[in-house]
């Protein structure tokens, strides 16, 4: 991800939106990488949307 | 023998048309009605727009699949509706023209029994001054010849960076009523990725604008979702996001006006303002078609199956209320025309009774707010049950007047994936999904929507989900084997 651009330190985007806006740890942008833990949210999402579609009509 | 007509062969209409030539013998007629000669899985052509694919991975001729399945296909537009006949023809009717098939300009009457008017939205470029790819300054990605234009336009800022210049490029909504928020955030986040991969982004300024009051209100409120350890707003996520990727954004803002170089907007104060961009891609207006309906004498009955805005009237409550008094039963079930019961529109061609998002209004009189979405989930939901109502009306199981298939917007849910990156092992996309799509505030008091099945979740296997599903909605709209088994 960038993060050189001069202009768009935290210090000038201060007291704006842009520096109230949580960013990721390390450890979460591994874990949004990570084979086995993506492969397994894979299963969930897909459960999670099937019942969302079965759900929505009768 | 019964004759569905069914307008439009978009998602919406063509899950209608391929269910009832699926579950209705040879005897009864299903005919389409479209201008456009081609299916086109809208959701990729963000992907085209990026240059991940190419137009001809996302549409497939409607033709020949018609001719193969015994539906009738009229490449025309609908002109007029005749729902209690006139003319000399005892049946009702709509009047089309040709745009295709070697009959240009040529007009036919089409009887029916059963009208299904899913003709989406027209892109209104035109509520906007210099807006769109056509007589304007900007790009979009509505269709799929749009987003290869957007893409070849984008390879020319690519170019002048990997040259050393800095580019303004600005993404987002260019009216202030438009919807379709998703489509503009996949669209800025894809468009980042692309020059961020090509070690190019110290030299863009990405900017979005949107009409939204916060950022994540994806013409829907907003949403609620556990994350993080706690029940958050979707801005929140969305405005992880657009830092993370050092996306500036520009919020509650109605564009009125695109020069060459220049967007002007004003915000809900009532400010006018304007950004200088070297590429720009923003989304337009919709509306309906302007289909004209007309009684057996020939007086204009226009208002009682369209709105203003030339969106479908069906079974929601269309009184003007404030925005606290709004609620989830006045969305419609069945998309049934009160009038004339056996007309429908499923998807994005119904009125909707109200936005889903407040509305605001700046000391100019200007309405900033996005019109309520329907993307591809609730509209192939929608086609799919007014497909088993009119079955099951044919089959004597139902009657018109008590219909037994519902998919409100209130009570069905919708996923969408937003892609922000892609390949099987580096990309990226943030999964979301809404239940119900309009807020239930009486069946969920305090967020609005069940927590359990409203999430939103960045991460690759979004990305996995949204490539599969770009490869099953194309199998099962080309009516592969066993496309029936396949969910909405």
């Amino acid at each position: 991800m960038a993060s050189n651009k001069s202009y768009l330190t935290r210090i000038t985007r201060g007291y704006t939106d842009f520096s109230y806006a949580p960013i990721p740890t390390k450890f979460t942008r591994f874990m949004r990488r990570c084979i086995i833990w993506q492969a397994w949210r894979w299963i969930v999402l897909n459960i999670k949307i099937l019942r969302i579609v079965a759900f929505g009509h009768s | 023998m019964a004759k569905i007509v069914v307008l439009g062969a978009g998602i919406a209409g063509h899950t209608t048309s391929t269910y009832l030539r699926k579950w209705l013998g040879k005897k009864h007629e299903v005919i389409v009605v479209s201008p456009n000669s081609k299916y086109q899985w809208v959701p990729s052509n963000i992907w085209v727009g990026v240059g991940r694919m190419k137009p001809e991975e996302v549409y497939f001729d409607l033709e020949p699949k018609y001719k193969k399945w015994g539906i009738d296909f009229k490449q025309a537009k609908a002109t007029s509706i005749y729902p209690e006949g006139g003319s000399g023809h005892e049946k009702p009717f709509v009047k089309i023209e040709y745009v295709g098939q070697g009959k240009a300009g040529e007009t036919e009457e089409v009887e029916y029994d059963f009208l299904v008017n899913a003709t989406g939205p027209q892109l209104r470029f035109d509520k906007t001054e210099g807006l769109g790819p056509q007589n304007g300054n900007t790009v979009s990605v509505c269709s799929f010849d749009h987003a290869a234009h957007a893409w070849a336009e984008l390879q020319k800022s690519i170019k002048k960076m990997e040259a050393g210049e800095k580019q303004d490029i600005v993404i987002g909504i260019g009216h202030p009523g438009a919807t379709c928020q998703g489509a503009a955030f996949e669209y800025v986040l894809n468009v980042y990725h692309e020059i961020d991969r090509r070690g190019l982004s110290d030299l863009a300024n990405i900017t979005y604008i949107t009409n939204e009051y916060e950022v994540g209100d994806f013409a829907m409120g907003g949403a609620y979702i556990k994350y993080g350890g706690y029940i958050t707003p979707t801005k929140v996520f969305t405005e992880s996001f657009f830092a993370e990727r050092e996306i500036l954004w520009i919020k509650r803002a109605g564009v009125y006006k695109v020069e060459k170089d220049k967007i002007h907007y004003e915000n809900l104060k009532g400010e006018y303002k304007e950004i200088h961009y070297d590429f720009a891609m923003l989304i337009p207006a919709f509306s309906g078609p302007g289909i004209k309906a007309f009684d057996k004498q020939g007086e204009d009955i226009t208002p009682k199956l369209f709105k203003p805005n030339g969106f479908m009237v069906v079974d929601a409550d269309y009184t003007k209320k404030p925005y606290e008094e709004w609620k989830a039963s006045d969305w419609p079930e069945v998309v049934q025309n009160p009038d004339y019961k056996n007309i429908f529109a499923p998807g994005i061609a119904f009125a909707p009774p109200h936005t889903i998002s407040k509305p605001f209004t700046t000391p100019n009189g200007t309405t900033i707010v996005p019109a309520p979405p329907r993307t591809g989930m609730p509209s192939g939901v929608m086609g799919k049950i007014v497909a088993q109502n009119i079955r099951d009306v044919i089959k004597g199981k139902a009657t018109l007047d008590k219909l037994k298939h519902k998919a409100s917007m209130a009570k069905m849910g919708a996923a969408c994936i937003v892609s922000a990156g892609y390949g099987m092992t580096n990309g990226m996309a943030a999964t979301m999904t809404v239940f119900p799509i309009v807020q239930n505030w009486e069946k969920y008091p305090e967020f609005g929507r069940s927590l359990t099945y409203t999430m939103g979740e960045p991460g690759l296997a979004g990305h996995w989900l949204k490539w599969f599903m770009h490869y099953m909605f194309l199998h099962k709209a080309k009516g592969y084997p066993f496309w029936w088994l396949l969910p909405e």
